[in-house]
């Protein structure tokens, strides 16, 4: 049946949407938001998000791929936000394994072999 | 057609195994290094060499223990050594500081409650965070990752069987056998293998183990009795003999004695005869008691056996190959190069024998290995002076010679043994008991007075330990450390200012500021 693509903003919809499939495979990328020309503040995400995507064909089926931009720079350099408080992350980008220790951290996720390694391993 | 098609199949699987063995001969392996046993050892040897440019290969493989545990990349340390069973100790510890913070004024209401399940999924959780670590770094060090079981075929080929039964033949210029050892069950005890479990399921247990019962008076057993009773289990250690074999006995004496005011039940002298199901779960053991010669029985909910670890060499086939082992432990035989009886086979880890079973030294061995068969390097493991700390609820950090091994080597005219019974600070306002924080140092008696070993019983004994370490690997000497300013307030420190000699007869009581 393959896999379905998510987009959201900010931490309360990413949330919605985890629990919404929960039980099946979530996968998250998570990235800065992007200007009106649809540029990320974040210059990593920009070299990320299209690694990722070319790599998205090999998660398992009926996976969950949950695009969610963190919000503007400010936010996510406040050390309490609740992407860094509650899914602990650290930087972005990020892609995760939801549910799982399972995860990329910013230059991990330009490296086609470890993004598919987190796709392909149980 | 099936029959055809499946003879087909075999056919083409032989002539590639032919292929391949012609590719061995021919001197081209696939890779300049295979190791099998992705642990400590093995993913450190394996890493290296890949920094070295090489081509590199690690088969890792899990194979359930009887209870059905298993689990990721890594090794005994990170899954079912080390790792969990620093952090269940770290929980017992945080146990006895709740108790000590009501002196220090702390309000904290009684009786306080540990959840088992709390603490097993958070150490499990940090467990599959380094799993998932170490597959990254193989990735991306470029070193090619099996998981799979391996056995040797010929002295360059090894096969590979997956947990589907799917198998790969892999070649390979050099090998590293770093499988380590698994938990022993004492087969000869009737239900041992049925009801008992071992460290490889004790940290990986989602409900509490109850009142539990850990057979065997070594490393493992006395450290996770330790905190089971720290977390508030009702916990007993059966001993056949003496406690710790191998370390300095008064040391390990003193760590029992320790465990025993702590709340850990003590059977002495007893051994096992048999375990039996009950109604309702519970587990009756029954055991002699060689002192009184009585037949004594009782119940618990888990029977752990810590009776050793034994490698698992029969899966690896070295017979095929002809590495040798030792007929006595089942052991890999090495020289000081880590070589076995085959040339370019090469063991490092808990499966060599006659090496510390210890992390440190398995990774030390592997990068140096690497090193010298890709690095140009010659420099050899130093086996020596490598230092230890047991984690029992009051620790016991020690390097160099225990005060036996010293005496068996210079003779007791030889040696000088300083020693002090001391208390730490913290220990005071919470009116711990300090009766078993000693230590002891171990010396030559001939003028410069060499440091031949360090013991130090009391809180935080590895951290103590290893900056000592290196002054005695450096050659230090009594009148030297004498000349080292101590770090006041501290238990270490007390190190610095030893000056009672066992000799002398004198109190070893340490008084005073
Ligand atoms: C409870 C406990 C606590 C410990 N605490 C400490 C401590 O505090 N400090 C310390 O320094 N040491 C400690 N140790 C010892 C330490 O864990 C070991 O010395 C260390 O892990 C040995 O590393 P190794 O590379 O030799 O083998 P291991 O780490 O055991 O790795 C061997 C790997 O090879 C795999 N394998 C086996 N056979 C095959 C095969 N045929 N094919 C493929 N893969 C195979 C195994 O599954 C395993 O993953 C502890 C051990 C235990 C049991
Ligand atoms: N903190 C650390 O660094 C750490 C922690 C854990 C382990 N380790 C390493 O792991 C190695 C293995 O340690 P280990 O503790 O598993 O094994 P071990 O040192 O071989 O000890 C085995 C223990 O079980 C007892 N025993 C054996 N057979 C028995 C039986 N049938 N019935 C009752 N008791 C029996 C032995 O008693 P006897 O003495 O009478 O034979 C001994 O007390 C150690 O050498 C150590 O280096 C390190």
């Amino acid at each position: 049946m393959g896999w379905e693509e998510k987009q959201v903003r900010g931490y309360p919809e990413f949330v919605q949407t985890a629990q919404r499939y929960h039980g099946r495979p979530i996968f998250a990328l998570f990235c800065g938001d992007k200007d009106a020309e649809g540029k990320s503040w974040c210059p990593d995400c920009v070299t990320a998000e299209p690694v990722v995507r070319k790599e998205l064909h090999n998660m398992p089926d009926e996976s969950v791929f949950i695009y969610c931009l963190v919000g503007d720079r400010a936010y996510w350099k406040d050390p309490n936000n609740e992407f860094r408080k509650n899914l602990k992350l650290t930087g972005v980008p990020t892609l995760l394994k939801y549910g799982t220790p399972q995860k990329l951290v910013e230059e991990e996720c330009f490296k086609v072999e470890l993004v598919r390694m987190l796709f392909t391993e149980d | 057609m099936a029959t055809l098609w499946r003879r087909r199949e075999r056919f083409l699987g032989v002539l590639g195994r032919l292929c391949r063995t012609v590719r061995a001969l021919s001197g081209k392996n696939e890779y300049d290094l295979l190791v099998i046993g992705g642990g400590s050892g093995g993913l450190a040897c394996a890493k290296e060499a890949a920094q070295f440019g090489r081509k590199v290969a690690v088969l890792d493989y899990v194979e359930p223990s009887p209870k059905g545990t298993k689990w990721g990349l890594g090794g005994t340390c990170v899954n079912v050594g080390c790792i969990p069973k620093k952090l269940m100790h770290q929980a017992a510890l945080l146990g006895s500081a709740l108790k000590d913070a009501q002196h220090y004024g702390w309000n904290i209401a009684q009786p306080v409650h540990h959840t088992w399940s709390v603490m097993a999924q958070a150490v499990q959780n940090h467990v599959k965070s380094l799993n998932w670590g170490h597959r990254v770094q193989l990735q991306d060090k470029k070193v090619k990752y099996f998981n799979m079981k391996g056995s040797f075929s010929d002295p360059h080929t090894i096969r590979g069987l997956t947990k589907a039964g799917k198998e790969t033949i892999v070649t390979a210029e050099n090998i590293v056998i770093a499988t380590g050892g698994r938990p022993k069950y004492p087969m000869h005890i009737a239900g041992a293998l049925e009801y008992g479990i071992t460290s490889d399921d004790l940290f990986w247990l989602k409900e509490s183990p109850g009142k539990t019962l850990v057979v065997g008076a070594s490393y493992v057993s006395l450290e996770c009795a330790g905190f089971l009773t720290g977390i508030g289990l009702d916990t007993t250690v059966m001993m056949r003999s003496i406690p710790l074999r191998g370390f300095d006995q008064q040391m390990a004496s003193l760590v029992t004695e320790h465990m025993e005011c702590y709340g850990t039940k003590f059977l002495k002298r007893c051994f096992p005869t048999k375990v039996e199901k009950l109604e309702g779960n519970r587990l009756q053991v029954t055991w002699k008691n060689t002192d009184l010669g009585t037949e004594e029985t009782d119940c618990f909910d888990t029977v752990m056996w810590a009776v050793g670890r034994a490698p698992d060499v029969k899966t690896l086939n070295l017979d095929a190959v002809g590495v040798k082992t030792s007929s006595e432990t089942g052991k890999i035989i090495v020289d000081a190069s880590e070589a076995t009886s085959v040339p370019h086979i090469y063991a490092i880890g808990d499966i060599t024998e006659g090496r510390p079973e210890l992390t440190p030294t398995a990774i030390a061995a592997g990068k140096l290995l690497a090193r010298r068969l890709f690095g140009q390097s010659s420099e050899l493991m130093d086996y020596d002076n490598v230092p230890t700390t047991v984690f029992t609820p009051l620790e016991y950090g020690c390097v160099g010679l225990s005060e036996e091994a010293a005496v068996q080597c210079y003779g007791s005219d030889n040696v000088e043994v300083y020693h002090a019974y001391y208390k730490p600070l913290e220990f005071t306002v919470a009116e711990r008991d300090a009766t078993q924080c000693y230590i002891k140092m171990v010396c030559l008696r001939e003028r410069e007075q060499r440091i031949l070993g360090l013991h130090f019983i009391g809180p935080n004994a590895g951290e103590v330990i290893q900056g000592f370490a290196l002054g005695i690997k450096c050659g230090a000497t009594y009148p030297q450390l004498m000349k080292t300013v101590g770090i006041h307030p501290t238990c270490a420190e007390e190190i610095t200012k030893l000056h009672i000699t066992k000799r002398s007869g004198l109190d070893a009581t340490v008084t005073g500021c």
